[in-house]
């Protein structure tokens, strides 16, 4: 357990967040965020430092390899001491190989192992790999509509769904530290899914540009400039 | 084995001075921490901050009277009662006095976003405060009874 007072002046110094999926930023920039960060001590610096190191999808290369991203999250595992937030990363691992597990069945996949990604449900999930839901439905209820979405080719709708189901879980969390290292941690990683979900919506607006872009090109070739054909 | 009485005597008169002074230093500088980084993020309202956070400045006045309630001269007699009494309305003081600092950084934190809740954040401390008085009151009363 932190020290419950040690980040007050930090805490109270960060902007509260607006409704996820109703905010189209994040409520503070990335370079505030971190100037705000420099309160915190080298030792909490740190492990916020892994703990975002091991969950943010853009810190991982595009090759990296199932074993790898695992030995990545259990070395974090390994370092982050606050019981809250041990917690809260292994729900996310949890979270993360469900769905993960779902791609790869949707794909006609099978793991190549007794057990699959990382997480309490490692074993289980290979174990229960014919039942739509793994056998999970009691304790992820999300699931059953993730693999809706994710047989209707619906990625926005997955990734808003899985965004929503970590941001409550964080609340959840946040409701029993106000002031201590774990709200800050909190925060930060409210603040990512804030982030992601406002990248979502950029990159979803860069594709249909291009795409209106091509079609804008294509259209142009067949336009007749008056002295442009020989 | 009467200069150890004695002794507790004289701690339990001082005890809730000292104890309601920590409480209120405590307490205002945690809630004083919330108030600074509030003035950080918010354009305005930086006097409401300031004044919640000497909220738990009341505990240490408490504390000196009843110090001054309990002030006499200390006998085998009454020192046991001076310092069951002392001792245990200190530490009622100092509970109170921190988690009111704590109550009121909340209030703060919450209100440097929503400033119509202002009153309704502060619920409470005052609650917290009703305490404090509680221990303060019948301290008084029972002290009454000591010779």
């Amino acid at each position: 357990m932190s020290n419950p007072d040690a980040y007050i002046a930090l805490i109270s110094s960060l902007p509260g967040s607006e409704r996820l999926f109703v905010a189209k930023q994040p409520p503070l920039s990335r370079l505030r965020l971190d100037r705000r960060l420099s309160a915190l001590t080298p030792k909490d610096a740190r492990v916020l430092k892994v703990l975002e190191h091991a969950l943010n999808w853009s810190d991982y290369d595009m090759g990296v390899t199932d074993a790898q991203a695992i030995a990545r999250c259990k070395d974090a595992v390994r370092e982050i001491p606050q019981p809250t937030l041990r917690a809260l990363f292994t729900a996310r691992m949890d979270l993360r190989t469900a769905v993960a597990a779902l791609r790869l069945r949707k794909q006609g996949g099978r793991p190549s192992t007794e057990t699959f990604g990382l997480g309490r449900w490692s074993r289980h999930i290979p174990a229960n790999w014919a039942d739509p839901g793994f056998g999970l439905e009691t304790v992820m209820p999300w699931l059953k509509e993730a693999k809706q979405l994710l047989d209707a080719d619906d990625p926005l709708g997955l990734e808003r769904l899985l965004l929503s189901v970590s941001h409550k879980q964080l609340k959840r969390h946040a409701a029993r530290h106000l002031f201590d290292f774990e709200a800050v941690a909190i925060y930060v990683l409210i603040w990512n899914i804030f982030d992601r979900w406002a990248q979502s919506n950029a990159q979803d607006a860069a594709k249909r540009f291009e795409k209106m872009a091509h079609q804008a090109m294509a259209g142009a070739v067949e336009i007749d400039f008056e002295g442009a054909r020989t | 084995m009467n200069e150890l009485v004695l002794t507790l005597g004289w701690l339990g008169i001082y005890a809730p001075m000292a104890l309601g002074a920590a409480a209120s230093a405590i307490g205002c500088s945690i809630a004083g921490m919330a108030s600074i980084g509030a003035m950080t993020e918010t354009d305005g309202g930086y006097g409401r901050f300031v004044g919640v956070s000497a909220f738990p400045s009341t505990m240490v006045i408490y504390g000196i009277v009843i110090m001054f309630t309990l002030n006499r001269d200390v006998t085998p007699e009454n020192a046991g009662g001076l310092f069951g009494i002392g001792i245990l309305s200190g530490i009622a003081l100092m509970y109170c006095g921190i988690w009111q600092g704590r109550a009121c950084a909340a209030a703060i934190n919450a209100t440097k976003e929503k400033p119509e809740i202002f009153g309704l954040a502060l619920a409470p401390a005052a609650i917290i405060e009703g305490f404090g008085v509680f221990a303060f009151v019948f301290a008084l009363v029972i002290s009454a009874g000591i010779s």
